[in-house]
């Protein structure tokens, strides 16, 4: 078979825009979800492992539940579902567009889709997070706890200054591997309709037939993100270490 | 909440059309799933040993390739195969096909790992005993090393199966009619209860997952009460 077939030439410039404008999208969507989904992640470990036995087995059953069913089905629940729900003023409100000026330069209210894609994407990754974090904060050996407590610290100091900065450092790994996850899952907004580069590089590929140059450039662009969040998680690690690893 | 609607639909999302037409809904995500968790487990076992026997230079060749599927989202992959393994061998590919094989690739890719960092976890000793007593390098590794790495790397296989499970869903963008893709169906044709329809698909993979991860807690349970 001839390869010029499937190689061909390069994509005309348009196309090109097309894709770089869902890389764009999806990293926008990356910026937004990761620290979201820490932050909520990180709140829901501590409602795990709090005193009152509703909160701690509430949030362990929401958790089982996003973990346990697909993303995309979430992503149409929120997206068909909650706009069933919501009331239409909120429903409108969403569907509108804004613009908000922030230093002089207007920001647009982004589309229904995206807000959605946000939403779904940021309770489904903060489940896997708050696992990570929790996973960390029983990796600080106990006796840790007893010590801080022995020198009179408060609970709270305890934990700010004792558990937290140890279970960030075990977690650190595990922790950015699920950032790696989020932009990979970020693809599945697509089937909303927002347009990151997945849907970006099947639209490419309809119109063009250019079958390889569409999903290989969205696959580099994929690749180089990762690799980016690869390389931070190098560092990071290098300067948070582990304290105290076992000699 | 009205659930009348699932009633209405419940034999159409359970398994879509069959006996008269083709078979689909929840029994064809069954479908996927087990087929494709075979295949990864086979394909994860197989690169792990190639990972844990072969020289540096094939491992780091291995590595990098396996780290080309880690990186890159289901849904890319699916893509590929999907539109490109017809063009490329100029044959028709069924969609349910191609699914699996990109579900069975990257699930594979991920369990390697885990294969390898199990049999490097046994230690030293136990290889060294091995080989003492006169057994080959593969003889060992079949008796000996992999039994007790199994039992260890049986937790990253359930994980890996469960997430197997979800992303058979992924198959709803190549337009394989699984229970994701009959769900959406079936909201767009009435348009009326979504979030019921969503919930109840929903639920019915939260019930295979968790059977999924009950039934390997067991296993493993009686395994370790027989070892001891």
């Amino acid at each position: 078979m001839n390869p010029q077939s499937i190689f061909g030439d390069l994509l005309q410039t348009q196309y090109q825009i097309w894709l770089l404008k869902g890389f764009l999208v999806t990293l926008e969507v990356t910026v937004l979800v990761i620290p979201a989904a820490s932050f909520l992640g990180f709140l829901t470990a501590i409602a795990r492992n709090s005193r009152w036995r509703a909160l701690a087995w509430g949030t362990a059953s929401l958790v089982s539940l996003l973990r346990n069913s697909p993303l995309l089905v979430q992503l149409f629940f929120w997206y068909f579902g909650a706009s069933a729900v919501l009331p239409d003023g909120v429903r409108d409100w969403l569907n509108d567009t804004h613009v908000a000026v922030l230093f002089g330069v207007p920001i647009e209210w982004p589309s229904y889709e995206f807000v959605c894609g946000v939403f779904g994407l940021v309770l489904y990754s903060a489940a896997y997070v708050s696992e990570e974090i929790r996973a960390g904060m029983r990796g600080v050996p106990k006796s840790q706890r007893y010590a801080a407590q022995a020198l009179g610290l408060r609970p709270v100091q305890v934990f700010r200054y004792v558990i937290l900065p140890q279970a960030f450092r075990i977690s650190l790994p595990t922790l950015m591997g699920q950032y790696m996850n989020i932009v990979k899952n970020s693809s599945l907004t697509m089937a909303i309709g927002v347009m990151e580069i997945s849907y970006a590089s099947r639209q490419v590929e309809s119109v063009t037939f250019k079958t390889f140059q569409a999903f290989g450039m969205a696959t580099l662009f994929y690749i180089m993100i990762i690799a980016v969040i690869e390389v931070l998680a190098q560092f990071l690690q290098r300067h948070f270490p582990v304290a105290g690893a076992r000699r | 909440m009205d659930f009348t609607i699932i009633r209405s639909n419940l034999a159409y999302l359970l398994w879509g059309t069959w006996p008269d037409g083709p078979i689909g809904g929840a029994a064809l995500t069954l479908i996927l799933s087990v087929g494709s968790a075979l295949v990864s487990g086979v394909l994860g076992l197989g690169l792990g040993v190639a990972l844990a026997m072969s020289s540096q230079r094939l491992r780091i060749v291995l590595t990098a390739v396996l780290g080309f599927f880690r990186a890159i989202p289901v849904l890319m992959l699916i893509f590929w195969t999907y539109f490109l393994l017809p063009l490329a061998f100029g044959i028709d590919v069924p969609g349910v096909l191609s699914v699996m094989f990109s579900l069975s690739l990257i699930g594979g890719a991920y369990l390697s790992h885990s294969v390898y960092a199990g049999i490097r976890g046994i230690a030293k000793g136990q290889w060294e005993a091995g080989l003492s007593v006169g057994l080959t390098r593969g003889a060992v590794l079949r008796h000996v090393v992999l039994p007790q790495a199994l039992r260890m790397m049986l937790p990253s296989f359930i994980n890996q199966w469960v997430s197997l499970i979800k992303d058979t869903s992924l198959a709803y963008i190549v337009g394989v009619g699984e229970l994701s893709f009959l769900a959406a169906q079936v909201n767009s044709r009435t348009m009326v209860y979504p979030a019921e329809v969503f919930l109840f698909v929903g639920m019915i993979y939260f019930t295979i997952c968790c059977g999924l991860d009950l039934l390997a807690r067991q296993t493993l349970r009686r395994h370790e009460g027989r070892a001891r």
